[in-house]
């Protein structure tokens, strides 16, 4: 006899077991396939792990280079790359624990295995020899298998020399060279630790800017920031070809026709991400795809078979954490029929943790400008912010921009520091349509780095007191 | 245990549904899937069962109360026993329409259009007493007219706000009703302590800032919009744009908790700039086509016209606000012209005349013309697929399936549009079939959502109520529809055998509105004479 459940979920990241929580409380019988720990990507390889790398670069950079400035002074100051490793994975082994525990504390069936969908109703459960070890049938199926980095031919990944995210949190030792490929938020990221602890790092992006994604302003100062630090940047720059020697590696790049070959010890390939959507089901149930991901309907993320959704990073960009978690809830919520309000694609937040941190939300100046918006712009630098000199973040901008006919808030850019937790009250203020006045008469509490949100709001109409 | 029966959900697109009638009230025994309640929603009206064996223990959704899907409608107690004290339940009037709490104001009438207050003279009933709705409960005078004033509702007189030789402005709630009857009733109401005249004026005046304003606003209740939260963005977009807040509390919101968004107002806009006719209509239509604004029943509202003679007033049921929203709709969106011709059926009133008694007994199929004409639509429509067709902006939106609506009469004034799907796979057997089915379908309340959703074209048969022919209106978003006038028999003039003669033939009147738009006169006419000539040179042996 099969177990029957109403929502099986298969794979527990962010996403994933998201969903499965919220299905659970709804009152489904839900299940939980997956074959490592909970959490996914995000929780064991991503998000969580490397924000554990980077607050060690964080405070290291501090007592290296800024501890005059406190009037601090440190001798010999030091440290052990392989505590900072095992701090990171203390750390995600803690928080996939957490997990775990919300998931049997919501009474989800948690079935340890790879899961394979075999009909619209029924997956079967292998364990990692490729033995079938359970079999389940399930009314609802949501597929949250996530995304896996993204490997070009041009780049061999061999895991040892040339790498992708998931080796770069947990390599042996400390490269002296590296050269990261990709100047997205991981590459960045990564980029800045690695500076951070003193391996020379050049940075290769195709694209005429770092995080390319961002707005231009943000990322020239970002460019800057990262320079002054050390990092090479070679922008509008190709990868030909990447080949691992004994102890090297050796890439050559191309720009504007110019060849050059660069070596490291160590390559890191951070270009992008693609939907694991191989191996467990889909071409055999004739699962509809794009460009490998699952192409569902943003409204119910129900894929052309009618009781299989898809959520998260296998149904594509923008591949964020909190992201596949909204959709997870909604998709919940729409099996219900609940009728919950649509994932409004138009205000996600997203942020990059190197420092100085970089976080956005809605449309960048160049993109409003596109889309054919006569826009007004509010700018204030940390640099007029008394907290921000108090605590030493001198470097930096908040940025606003608004529709000039409406006041609509269309998106808002910080770089800076903690300007990934600044960025939440923008957020509010676009789902909630606040115009430049529900900013700027709101009481910021003084001193504090948010007060620097109500005075770009308040610049924008030249109104700004500080500036 | 308790039981929760809720809204359902009776179709993808649908979120909400109103309900139209209980069955049972509350502290009635019902057995499981016997009918308990009657909803109507945007597509469809529909009997609901009981999910559960039980006593009727509560009722949260009175009747002409429109909920979102999933809303707790009631709750069924399966331990056989009401959970309410008895003597609560014996309160109960004996009626199955008034169940619940609900409390229903009564608002001082507009007796006519300068009539702007109103002074009660006498009360006929006490707080405590119970009313019938119609009987009359008070008097009032105006400086035009004394008259007498019904009951909105029955039930119970709850409360008395403004007392006798009191005046109040036209709309200041005078009284209250509770629908409970016996629930509820406050000890002891002192009338005259708890309204005081100024009390009553400074609320009314609020609520009806002066006596122009008040005409305008009169259809969608604004006090209840009040309440409506809208986003400083939207506030903005209102300001710059001139949407006053009597425009703005007619726009349905689809945002969180369904305020009025951005994407709402902007749409508003898009249709108000484009509209070529009056406001007031569009927007009624398009209100009611989303229905996101909630509406009060009609009870609340008094007549405004001014009448020379004796008028009944009724409210429109669901239906017939759907009905007139659509038409309204469709006139708005098509450009409507119609051709007619006339069709020779001798095959088909000669082959139905000899197979009919034969067909009925042996098959049980009730032969008609219906499944002929619909058969050379659909090869009509195969020959000119554009009439097949939907028009999205610039778009034309060619649909290579035929979903084939056939509009059906539902007693008493009801009017529904269910299509035969995939109608192009279909034998005149099929047909014929399935046409007796949707038809049996629509009277008995069976129909789905997915019976009346994605039609591609509608015939329309007035031809059975005797009309020869008519101008039918465009079932949108299609583009076209065919009318079938009555047959009837009539001297024409045949050749044969090259000599011109008169014959005694059955005829019948084809007509089709097609949209200008995107159907013109060359083609509509092509369609119109590939159905009358398929007809007409009819093979039998098809069937």
């Amino acid at each position: 006899m099969l177990k029957e459940f109403d929502i099986a979920v298969l794979g527990g990241g962010p996403g994933g077991y998201v969903a499965a929580i919220r299905a659970s409380q709804l009152g489904f019988k839900t299940a939980l396939i997956e074959k490592d720990n909970l959490g996914g990507i995000c929780l064991n390889w991503g998000c969580i792990p490397t924000k554990s790398l980077l607050k060690n670069a964080e405070v290291y950079d501090l007592a290296k280079n800024h501890a005059d400035d406190f009037g601090l002074s440190f001798s010999d100051l030091s440290f052990d790359f392989n505590k900072i490793i095992k701090r990171s994975r203390n750390v995600s082994e803690k928080i996939t624990k957490g997990v775990e525990f919300l998931v049997k504390k919501n009474k989800i069936d948690r079935i340890r295995g790879f899961g394979k969908i075999k009909t619209k109703n029924e997956i079967a459960v292998y364990d990692k020899d490729g033995k079938e070890t359970e079999r389940i049938s399930a009314k609802n199926i949501i597929i949250a298998t996530g995304a896996k980095p993204r490997i070009l031919p041009s780049i061999p990944v061999d895991r040892k020399r040339i790498i992708t995210s998931t080796e770069a949190m947990i390599l042996p030792e400390q490269p002296k060279k590296m050269i990261v490929i990709g100047a997205g938020a991981i590459g960045i990221e990564f980029a800045y630790f690695y500076s951070v602890l003193g391996t020379e790092v050049t940075v290769i992006e195709m694209l005429d800017a770092i995080l390319p994604v961002e707005d231009k302003e943000v990322s020239a100062l970002l460019a800057k920031s990262l320079q002054k630090r050390g990092i090479k940047i070679h922008t509008g720059t190709v990868v030909e070809s990447a080949v691992p020697a004994k102890d090297s590696v050796s890439v050559t790049i191309s720009k504007d026709g110019t060849k050059d070959t660069i070596t490291a010890d160590i390559v890191l390939s951070a270009v992008g991400v693609t939907g694991n959507v191989e191996g467990f089901g889909l071409e055999e149930l004739g699962v509809e795809l794009f460009k490998n991901h699952i192409k569902v309907d943003k409204s119910t993320y129900r894929t052309n078979i009618d009781n299989i959704y898809a959520i998260g990073d296998v149904i594509g960009p923008p591949w964020l954490a909190h992201v596949a978690s909204a959709e997870g809830i909604h998709c919940v919520e729409t099996i219900k029929g609940l009728n919950p309000h649509p994932v409004n694609y138009d205000s996600i937040p997203g942020c990059t943790y190197c420092q100085p941190q970089v976080a956005s939300i809605g449309f960048t100046e160049q993109k409003a400008k596109e889309l054919g918006y006569d826009i007004k712009i509010g700018k204030f630098p940390y640099s007029a912010s008394g907290k921000a000199s108090a605590v030493g973040e001198k470097d930096g901008f908040v940025k606003i921009i608004f529709d000039a006919k409406y006041g609509e808030l269309l998106g808002a850019h910080i770089i800076g520091g903690e300007a990934t937790e600044l960025i939440a009250e923008l957020g509010m203020a676009k789902t909630l349509e606040a115009t430049y006045e529900s900013i700027v008469k709101t009481v910021h509490a003084h001193p504090t780095l948010s007060e620097m949100i109500m005075e770009a709001a308040a610049n924008a109409y030249n109104e700004s007191i500080h500036i | 245990m308790n039981v929760e029966v809720v809204m359902p959900k009776m179709g993808e697109s649908i979120n909400e549904g109103t309900l139209i009638k209980w069955h049972k009230k509350k502290g009635d025994k019902v057995v499981k899937d016997e009918i308990i309640f009657e909803i109507s929603t945007d597509k469809v009206d529909t009997e609901i069962p009981s999910p559960a064996e039980g006593v009727l223990n509560e009722i949260k959704v009175f009747e002409q109360e429109t909920v979102e899907v999933g809303t707790i409608v009631a709750i069924i107690s399966t331990e056989g026993e009401s959970a309410l004290p008895a003597e609560t339940v014996k309160d109960e009037p004996p009626s199955t329409t008034q169940v619940g709490g609900e409390v229903v104001d009564i608002p001082m009438p507009k007796m006519g259009e300068s009539v702007m207050e109103g002074t009660i003279t006498k009360w006929f009933k006490q707080v405590g007493d119970k009313v019938n709705k119609d009987e009359i409960i008070f008097e009032i005078s105006t400086d035009k007219v004394d008259t007498e004033v019904p009951s909105p509702a029955e039930g119970t007189l709850i409360e008395i706000l403004l007392n006798e030789n009191e005046t109040g402005e036209v709309g200041t709630i005078v009284g209250r009703i509770s629908k409970t009857g016996g629930l509820n009733i406050p000890a002891k109401v002192a009338p005259a302590q708890k309204t005081p005249d100024e009390k009553v004026f400074q609320k009314s005046a609020g609520e009806m800032p002066s006596a122009d304003k008040f005409v305008k606003i009169s259809t969608p209740e604004p006090a209840q919009a009040e309440n409506r939260f809208y986003s400083p963005l939207v506030m903005s977009i209102a300001s710059k744009e001139g949407i006053g807040y009597d425009e703005l509390i007619l726009i349905p919101g689809t945002g969180i908790g369904g305020r009025v968004s951005k994407n709402d107002i902007l749409n508003y806009l898009n249709i108000r700039n484009t509209a070529k006719i009056p406001m007031a209509s569009k927007l009624q239509a398009n209100t009611e086509s989303m229905s996101a604004v909630k509406r009060e029943s009609v009870d609340k509202t008094s007549p405004a016209g001014v009448y020379s003679g004796e008028v009944e007033v009724i409210p429109m049921d669901n239906i017939r606000k759907r009905i007139m929203h659509h038409m309204i709709n469709s006139r708005d969106t098509s450009v409507h012209v119609t051709a007619v011709v006339e069709a020779d059926i001798s095959k088909i009133y000669n082959f139905i005349t000899a197979n009919k008694d034969r067909l009925q007994q042996q098959e049980g199929i009730k032969l008609t013309y219906m499944p002929f004409i619909t058969y050379a639509t659909i090869k009509a429509l195969k020959e000119y697929p554009l009439v097949n067709a939907v028009i999205e902006e610039n778009k034309i939106i060619l649909k290579k399936y035929i979903n084939l609506g056939i509009a059906v009469a539902v007693e008493p004034n009801g009017l529904i549009v269910p299509n035969i799907k995939r109608a192009d796979d279909l034998s005149i057997r099929g047909l014929a079939k399935s046409i007796a089915q949707l038809s049996s379908k629509s009277r008995n309340k069976g129909l789905t959502p997915e019976d009346i959703m994605d039609g591609t074209f509608t015939i329309t048969n007035y031809g059975v109520f005797g009309s020869l022919f008519g101008t039918p209106i465009i079932n949108q978003p299609e583009v076209a529809i065919l009318g079938l006038g009555a047959v009837t028999k009539k001297p024409v003039v045949v050749e044969v055998d090259g000599m011109d003669s008169i014959a005694i033939k059955p005829m019948m009147y084809l007509s089709l509105s097609h949209d200008h738009r995107l159907v013109d006169g060359m083609l509509g006419g092509k369609f119109l004479n590939s159905i009358k000539n398929t007809l007409e040179y009819f093979d039998v042996n098809l069937f």
